[in-house]
């Protein structure tokens, strides 16, 4: 199991590969602040597949739930609870 | 010095003055943002009463923002109203779509484990390709006719807009439907494509203080500043390359080639490659007319343009060029097909979800936006008439789906391989696909790759 220091450092190679050498704090938005693109959401939605078995399919998706890596690693701790 | 270059700005970031951003904040600064404001939107708007009236509306919302969403959800039904009065057919059809929408929305908030809640958008696509269907089946100059393609018009433009709101179904707020009700119609205008999405985009960028909305106050007026400077440059542009230079526009080449009588060879590339910037420059600066409005009215919403001439591949460009027809193929096509089907096949399920969004989603939404066709031709004849637009949509889903699976890195440093090779091989595929984007749709699919072969010296 990856915890939060694995998903910041997948965040921030994502924000590197998009041109984006910027700070990165766990609160910051990346998706509605357009620091990251709907490709991007689509690269962290399969880490999440995976690195932790999450079904989107299942849950539901919402922009909002990988909106931040404060918001993914929220997200894989209910993940991880339901399982 | 490149590095100064870069951090130059035409129009200052103002939103980053602390001073600026304390003089917004107190009602002198308020009032001369709303001034300036108003002027720039005067350069948009054809009479004065709207722009006053629109103004004075965004006065009560910055001075009052508790009554935001209640403006923002009864001024555009107020308009409607005004606007069709004469029309009682086309007001109460509206009113009645207004209606149908928010039970859609109910039903679907009421019953989420139904087979419509659960795929409500589908049903909403669903019923309205059968609604065309229906009208096309009805006799010609009868009261149904009437009724049925008057209907198909109304739905046409709240299509997405109902869809949004069924797709922000689970998101949390719900129980606060007056954004539901302004993202049907938003006051800022719109085209058939949402500006800005749906309500639950809107509760999450909304300013939620004093400070928050001085800011994103000011960046509505730096990008309404930028869309008049950008709409001049437009002005110029034409009369520079079409009216002084006659060079002839990409509908006119393609006619002149179908006369018999091509304009020469440079003329015919020319024309191609000015067609694709005056495309470009024109989603530009509707996007910041309608954000401007937006931002102003506190939601800090994306650009709908941002830099698409930098995009070093074609996936990238088509983020940037118009943001929100992307984000409206990716959330009501992409994710949906993505997150369910080919989970264990990566490219294959991207290569999938992609052909859905851009050669199925793209054409179902011109069909939609476009259902005068069908009007005029009938069904099967109307369909035939979209063949350019297939064709189009299916060979910028083959880009997209290489641009996409492309192996992603660090990017190539230096400015020939890191910056000019990418992006010229970006503005050329678009210029390219150009040849494909007639909207008129005068000519058939032979029409258009015989003139792209005569592009390339290939006489067919």
């Amino acid at each position: 199991m990856k915890g939060k220091a694995d998903i910041h450092e997948y965040v921030q190679s994502l924000l590197t590969n998009s041109g984006d050498d910027g700070p990165l704090a766990d609160s910051d938005s990346l998706l509605l602040s357009g620091r990251l693109q709907s490709m991007d959401a689509v690269e962290i939605v399969m880490f999440l597949e995976e690195n932790f078995g999450i079904d989107f399919a299942q849950i539901g998706f919402d922009k909002d739930q990988i909106d931040s890596v404060d918001a993914i690693y929220a997200l894989t701790q209910t993940a991880a609870r339901t399982n | 010095m490149a590095a100064t270059l870069a951090q130059f700005r035409l129009i200052p970031r103002l939103e980053t003055w602390p001073r600026c951003v304390s003089f917004a904040q107190t009602a002198p600064g308020r009032l001369t943002l709303l001034a300036a404001f108003a002027l720039g939107l005067r350069f948009f708007l054809p009479d004065m009463p709207s722009v006053l009236s629109l103004t004075f509306l965004l006065a009560i919302m910055t001075f009052l923002p508790e009554y935001r969403r209640f403006i923002l959800a009864i001024a555009p039904i107020a308009l409607v109203v005004i606007q069709t009065i004469h029309d009682p057919l086309v007001l109460g059809l509206t009113l009645g779509v207004i209606a149908f929408g928010i039970l859609l929305y109910w039903c679907a908030l009421r019953w989420p484990q139904s087979l419509f809640g659960q795929r409500p958008v589908t049903f909403l696509l669903t019923g309205f390709t059968l609604l065309i269907l229906l009208a096309c089946a009805a006799t010609p100059r009868s009261w149904p006719y009437s009724i049925l393609w008057s209907l198909v018009g109304v739905m046409a433009s709240y299509l997405w807009f109902i869809g949004y709101a069924l797709m922000d179904r689970t998101s949390q707020p719900a129980r606060d439907l007056t954004l539901e009700l302004a993202s049907f119609r938003p006051l800022w205008g719109s085209t058939t494509t949402p500006f800005p999405k749906g309500a639950a985009y809107l509760r999450r960028i909304e300013a939620q203080n004093p400070e928050q909305l001085a800011i994103v106050q000011l960046k509505g007026l730096k990008l309404l500043v930028w869309g008049i400077l950008l709409s001049l440059f437009q002005t110029f542009w034409m009369y520079f390359f079409h009216a002084h230079l006659r060079i002839p526009t990409s509908a006119q080449a393609l006619a002149l080639s179908v006369r018999g009588t091509p304009a020469a060879w440079h003329l015919r590339w020319a024309s191609q490659i000015l067609f694709f910037f005056e495309v470009t420059l024109s989603f530009a600066v509707i996007g910041a007319r309608f954000i401007s409005f937006c931002r102003m009215a506190g939601f800090n919403a994306l650009r709908n343009s941002y830099r698409p001439l930098s995009s070093r591949t074609i996936a990238e460009f088509f983020n940037r060029f118009y943001y929100y027809f992307k984000e409206l193929l990716v959330d009501f096509f992409f994710y949906p097909t993505f997150l369910r089907y080919w989970k264990g096949h990566k490219r294959l399920r991207m290569t999938c979800a992609t052909f859905v969004a851009v050669a199925f989603g793209n054409s179902f939404y011109h069909l939609a936006r476009d259902w005068q066709f069908f009007q005029k031709d009938g069904f099967w004849k109307g369909l035939a008439s979209y063949q350019v637009l297939f064709f189009y949509n299916v060979i910028m889903a083959t880009g997209l789906s290489i641009s996409q699976l492309r192996k992603r890195g660090p990017r190539p440093k230096g400015l020939v391989r890191g910056h000019l090779l990418p992006v010229s091989g970006v503005l050329f595929f678009y210029c390219v696909l150009g040849v494909f984007g007639d909207e008129e749709r005068l000519y058939p699919l032979a029409v258009h790759l015989k003139y792209l072969a005569s592009l390339f010296f290939i006489h067919l």
